[in-house]
């Protein structure tokens, strides 16, 4: 178990292009076995569904969106990304446990914010990120990562959309973070 | 650190150019090559005959599949029973490729002689396609054998009687009882049933 | 011959066995490459940890190249995988809106998840949120809808759309990938002149 505790404080991570180079043929791989990509953001829609379904039955059966993703004969939770999505989480555990990072619930934010400030953020971002990963059919993971590999048109512009977008308006949230 | 680093730029540029240098493929997987073409073409065993054709429609043989190659026009004034049109010029579009290669189905082209049937059965035999056939002769020889069977002399051998009352009994059976001048028999358009290849269904996916 | 799964090879029974150890695999990745902190993700808007650039972008050249040598080794049929559909204006504003999410939280869905396991609050706020988003998203679906439907083009490629062969992209994205990563090494030193943290 590495716990680089002498690397000046420091977390110990990959080398980013030996990671890069480990995630690029995790996505050939994935195609290979099945023919799609990972993704993330769709387990999350797969969970609002079920909660819509299971307090309130008629209106996602009505709703023309919602009603989209409810199969049949089973759960909208029992779909690929779900289990997948569970996987990320597992995974992200195990690199925790072997590099030291796992501690007890702390919040992360810049210099100049406080606690709260970050978490009202997180909260919000995660709403705009939410809505607009459904109109984007994806997330970076998803849309932009798997999409530009596989030559994808919607692809590359959901990837150059959000890291474009992002560079216009850091200015405006660099308190949360420098 | 840097030494490293710049190894890895160039290999990673080097790995990108090579892409460039990935050879289309020249054969697709099934095609048949020159070589197995030529000896296919002086086979005579892809040729059927009018008579054989007639008895396949009459005994409803379910793997027949008769294909006229000649353009949609001539199509409709005539063709035979539960023909499809595939018009030559067509031949090589997705929707035309669907109806060849149907498990199963022996495939018989014609026209109206067999020139364009054969131009038609030598593109697909290149493209790997088996089970595929030309009707001899094409619907001239139809007219001929089947619609206006010629009484063989009196000197012919036994067969010859034994194929002329056949054709002749086929004649009947595909004109409803009126032997016919031209080629407008004006026989039944049936109704055609269309029996396409299973189309390969790719990946789903999403985010 | 590959996808292995559409193509029956596997059957399809062990497809959420492998959703799971794939998934293992991404989150191991994205959690040991840093992607588990807020704050090392924001570092690319900020110059003063390009991580997600170099991370991200080594894995989408290495991901295309590598698409294109397993087709060439016949062990990959390209034609059976999953292109991402292209909706054009409603995707440009879900990149959007995605984008001011992102530096607003921090997080992508993804890393979110990894940030949880190795117990970021900020990272479970994220998904708080997230969930809130694609619910109103749900709820008001009805008024876009004909927004959400329009530019569709269908699974096209950027091959499909400019006629320009698929080598040329990846050889193209792997030079400008190439000159950020010198570029923003620079860019890194210059900013992290001034700060004593920059790796979290």
């Amino acid at each position: 178990m590495k716990k680089h505790k002498n690397n000046n404080g420091r977390p110990h991570y990959l080398n980013p292009y030996f990671g890069g180079v480990l995630l690029g043929l995790l996505v050939v791989i994935t195609f290979y076995i099945t023919g799609r990509g990972l993704g993330a953001s769709g387990a999350v829609k797969s969970t609002v569904v079920t909660a819509v379904e299971t307090f309130a039955p008629q209106h996602a059966e009505n709703s023309p969106y919602y009603s989209k993703y409810i199969p049949e004969d089973k759960s909208p939770m029992n779909n690929w990304l779900v289990f997948e999505s569970f996987g990320i989480l597992i995974g992200g555990l195990l690199s925790g446990v072997i590099y030291g990072r796992i501690k007890k619930f702390r919040i992360e934010h810049g210099k100049h914010t406080t606690s709260s400030k970050r978490l009202i953020f997180a909260v919000l971002g995660g709403a705009l990120f939410g809505f607009g990963s459904q109109f984007g059919r994806g997330c970076t993971s998803g849309a932009a990562l798997v999409g530009s590999a596989s030559f994808s048109f919607g692809g590359v512009i959901v990837m150059l959309g959000i890291f474009g977008t992002g560079y216009a308006v850091a200015w405006f949230f660099r308190k949360l973070w420098i | 650190m840097n030494k490293n680093y710049l190894f890895l730029t160039i290999l990673m540029l080097l790995l990108a150019v090579g892409t460039f240098f990935i050879p289309k493929k020249q054969l697709v997987k099934h095609e048949r090559s020159p070589e197995k073409l030529l000896m296919d073409i002086t086979q005579p065993s892809r040729y059927v005959t009018t008579d054989q054709v007639a008895k396949m429609i009459i005994e409803q043989d379910p793997t027949l599949e008769l294909i006229d190659v000649r353009p949609a026009d001539e199509y409709n004034k005539f063709t035979l029973p539960d023909a499809v049109n595939v018009p030559l010029k067509d031949i090589l579009t997705p929707e035309s490729q669907d109806n060849l290669g149907i498990e199963d189905m022996n495939a018989v082209f014609f026209s109206n002689d067999d020139i364009m049937a054969d131009q038609a059965w030598v593109i697909s035999r290149r493209m790997g396609y088996k089970n595929i056939y030309v009707m001899k002769g094409g619907l001239n020889c139809w007219i001929e054998t089947i619609i206006n069977p010629v009484e063989p002399p009196e000197t012919a051998p036994e067969t010859a009687f034994e194929t002329y009352h056949f054709r002749k009994a086929a004649g009947i059976y595909f004109t409803g009882g009126n032997t016919v001048q031209t080629g407008d028999t004006g026989t039944k358009k049936a109704k055609v049933k269309v029996r396409r290849k299973k189309k390969e269904k790719a990946a789903s996916g999403g985010c | 011959m590959g996808p292995l799964i559409p193509n029956e090879i596997i059957t399809g029974d062990w497809n959420f066995v492998i959703a799971i150890l794939i998934g293992i695999a991404f989150g191991f990745l994205l959690e040991a490459s840093g992607f588990s902190s807020s704050r090392n993700l924001a570092g690319v808007f900020y110059g003063y940890n390009f991580v997600v650039l170099r991370v991200f972008f080594t894995a989408v050249i290495v991901a295309m190249a590598g698409l294109l040598y397993f087709d060439y080794f016949g062990w990959l049929d390209l034609s059976k995988i999953f292109i991402l559909p292209t909706f054009l204006s409603p995707m440009i504003l879900g990149a959007v809106i995605m984008g001011i999410g992102f530096v607003m939280g921090g997080f992508c869905p993804g890393t979110s998840f990894t940030a949880i396991a190795i117990g970021k609050m900020d990272a479970v706020f994220f998904v708080i949120g997230l969930f809130i988003g694609i619910f109103i998203f749900g709820e008001s679906f009805p008024l876009f809808k004909d927004f959400f439907n329009s530019g569709s083009m269908g699974n096209v490629t950027l091959t499909d759309v400019t006629g320009i062969a698929a080598p040329w992209f990846a050889f193209g994205f792997t030079v400008v990938a190439l000159a950020a990563f010198w570029v923003t090494a620079e860019i890194e030193k210059k900013v992290r002149k001034n700060t004593k943290e920059y790796k979290f």
